[in-house]
């Protein structure tokens, strides 16, 4: 008698289970997020004849990513260094990933989030980062500048 | 023996539930890729189909379910009908009706959200049908479509029915009859039985077929033949016979009138005959409408042929590798623009076409020429290139290239041109 009641109560369960088993088992393979493999290319920054004075130059590069339907072109924001023999470093703090930006009058890079500051020659001053500005592999190519872009997460592991 | 018939026949509540709940839980896995934009929409389906993983399989258990469940939830009321479920619980009966309702106007919205060449004939057709309402059919149409043409708007509006309005509104009639009824209605083991039988050939059905999709609305060629789902061949075939705007009386009125009078039903006298009327009429009528729709498309060789010739291009579409598109995204703090960077306009008119930096691009059959080196070709000066933007085909050139003198003003075009002829490989 308790074993058919329980037999039945497992019965009534089947389409459950099989719903819940299959769409879910499929499901897990369904979100699995897909990793996009880090870009090598070389992007253009800038002809290093244009790349001269005690300054840091703020320079753009497009960087190209396959991520899941979509190719995103990003432009991105980087520092050249005239003075530090044409190093390049990222303007992505490497604190929580804000965007840093060059002040003049203090001759500093300041990020808008958290208030780290970096020398101009990228190395930390003061603040929550734990770390300078991340430089960038960098090459000169044809007399053009060219670096290799790093996600922040990539380089925050780094 | 025929008791026994009689109480399987009771289980189309269970297979009701059963096929709902596969259509929440795909439809759900679905919206996790799927985009609403007229420019995407089809890309990520295609992703969907092509690269996620069981994706086809989701989506084909979405598409055929809905299609199943249309059938399912038409047998159930049929059972209500039989059994006198009106007499007995009128409000069961009235929110079954509302179901079949809802299902139908699912199926209806779902269609249109690929945004292929079918569900762009699809919005057409609702589109007709809305517009040849009497009285309120111009109303209709402007609300359905939220302007005056089809446009993006158009497919965020069917998808905010199909995947919000729609489902809550199911959700409400799942939850009222859970609370309503005894668990065992759903899950006695009749139903468990045939719950799972009906899931298990849906699932093995979908693993066999993957749900159509049709070529994009760019690649759809002149004499693409659209079809609609099997749950709308009937009206699909009706309005072949019915002149112009009466279409919407018999796509839209009549089926009003019979869910309203079936509705109504509990209160009516000489319910039997009623009701025992509109279903016999309804099923003939649907039942002839779509044998003869699977048969002429058939029979005719002309139409098979062209049938033929889809199936083997979304054939050919399924082998071939998936293509991403390019998103451009910009810099969180872009404070002073780009140097050198393509001028606005170009990005807003020329871009989409020849690509973001002047690459070119292949759509389908389309080829867009890359405009690197162009000013190394003859008739490509600065001068040419802003006389060819006014009129192309004076410099040879054929559509989808067109004259931009309506949307470019003669410095607008001169910026562009200058910036063109200095792109280089």
């Amino acid at each position: 008698m308790n074993i058919d009641r329980s037999r039945r109560r497992f019965l009534q369960l089947l389409p459950l289970a099989a719903i819940f088993a299959s769409i879910g088992g499929a499901a897990f393979r369904f979100l699995r997020p897909k990793l996009s493999a880090a870009t090598d290319a070389w992007l253009d920054v800038a002809p290093v004849a244009e790349l001269t004075g005690p300054q840091p130059i703020s320079r753009k590069i497009v960087a190209e990513q396959m991520s899941g339907w979509a190719t995103t072109t990003e432009e991105h924001n980087v520092f050249v260094l005239p003075a530090k023999n044409n190093k390049v470093v990222s303007a992505i703090c490497p604190h929580e990933g804000c965007e840093v930006a060059w002040e003049q009058n203090t001759n500093r890079f300041s990020c808008p989030c958290h208030e780290s500051y970096f020398a101009a020659d990228g190395s930390r001053i003061s603040g929550p980062a734990r770390r300078g500005l991340d430089p960038l592999p960098a090459r000169v190519q044809d007399g053009k500048l060219q670096v290799q872009y790093i996600s922040n997460q990539q380089a925050t592991r780094a | 023996m025929r008791s026994d018939l009689r109480v399987w026949l009771q289980t189309t509540t269970g297979i009701v539930a059963v096929l709902l709940l596969v259509q929440f839980l795909t439809g759900v896995l679905l919206a996790f890729y799927y985009v609403p934009s007229v420019d995407h929409a089809y890309t990520t389906v295609s992703y969907i189909e092509k690269v996620v993983s069981s994706g086809s399989w989701i989506r084909s258990l979405h598409h055929y379910g809905s299609q199943w469940l249309t059938v399912f939830v038409f047998v159930h009321v049929i059972r209500l009908f039989w059994n006198r479920a009106y007499t007995a619980n009128r409000i069961q009966w009235i929110v079954t009706i509302l179901l079949i309702g809802l299902v139908m106007a699912a199926g209806g919205t779902g269609y249109s959200l690929p945004w292929d060449a079918r569900a762009f004939f699809s919005t057409r057709v609702a589109e007709g049908l809305m517009a040849g309402l009497p009285i309120a059919g111009s109303m209709a149409r402007l609300w359905l479509l939220g302007g005056s043409e089809i446009s993006p708007v158009t497919l965020s509006r069917f998808f905010a029915l199909h995947v919000l309005v729609i489902p809550a509104l199911i959700g409400v009639i799942v939850l009222w009859r859970l609370f309503r009824s005894r668990i065992a209605e759903f899950l006695g083991p009749r139903e468990a039985v045939v719950g799972a039988l009906v899931f298990l050939v849906l699932a093995l059905w979908a693993l066999k077929h993957p749900a159509p999709l049709g070529p994009s609305v760019a690649d759809a060629g002149a004499d693409y033949l659209p079809r609609p789902g099997a749950q709308f061949l009937w009206l699909y075939q009706s309005l072949k016979y019915i002149p112009g705007g009466l279409g919407s009386i018999v796509g839209v009125v009549l089926p009003g009138i019979v869910l309203a009078v079936l509705i109504a039903l509990p209160w009516l006298k000489r319910q039997r005959l009623i009701a025992g009327s509109l279903f016999g009429l309804g099923v003939v009528l649907v039942a002839m409408m779509t044998t003869v729709s699977y048969l002429s498309d058939r029979r005719d060789p002309k139409t098979a042929q062209q049938f033929a010739r889809q199936a083997a291009a979304e054939e050919a579409w399924r082998r071939e590798p998936f293509k991403p598109t390019t998103i451009t995204l910009a810099a969180t703090t872009s404070s002073t623009p780009a140097t050198g960077g393509a001028p606005v306009m170009y990005t807003k008119f020329c871009a989409n076409c020849h690509g973001p930096h002047g690459e070119g691009a292949q759509q389908g059959r389309l080829r867009f020429p890359p405009l690197l080196d162009v000013s190394a070709k003859p008739r490509r000066s600065v001068d040419d290139i802003v006389g060819l933007l006014k009129d192309p085909t004076a410099y040879g050139l054929q559509p989808p290239m067109r004259s931009f003198s309506d949307k470019l003003t003669e410095e607008q075009m001169r910026e562009i041109a200058e910036w063109i002829v200095k792109l280089k490989r």
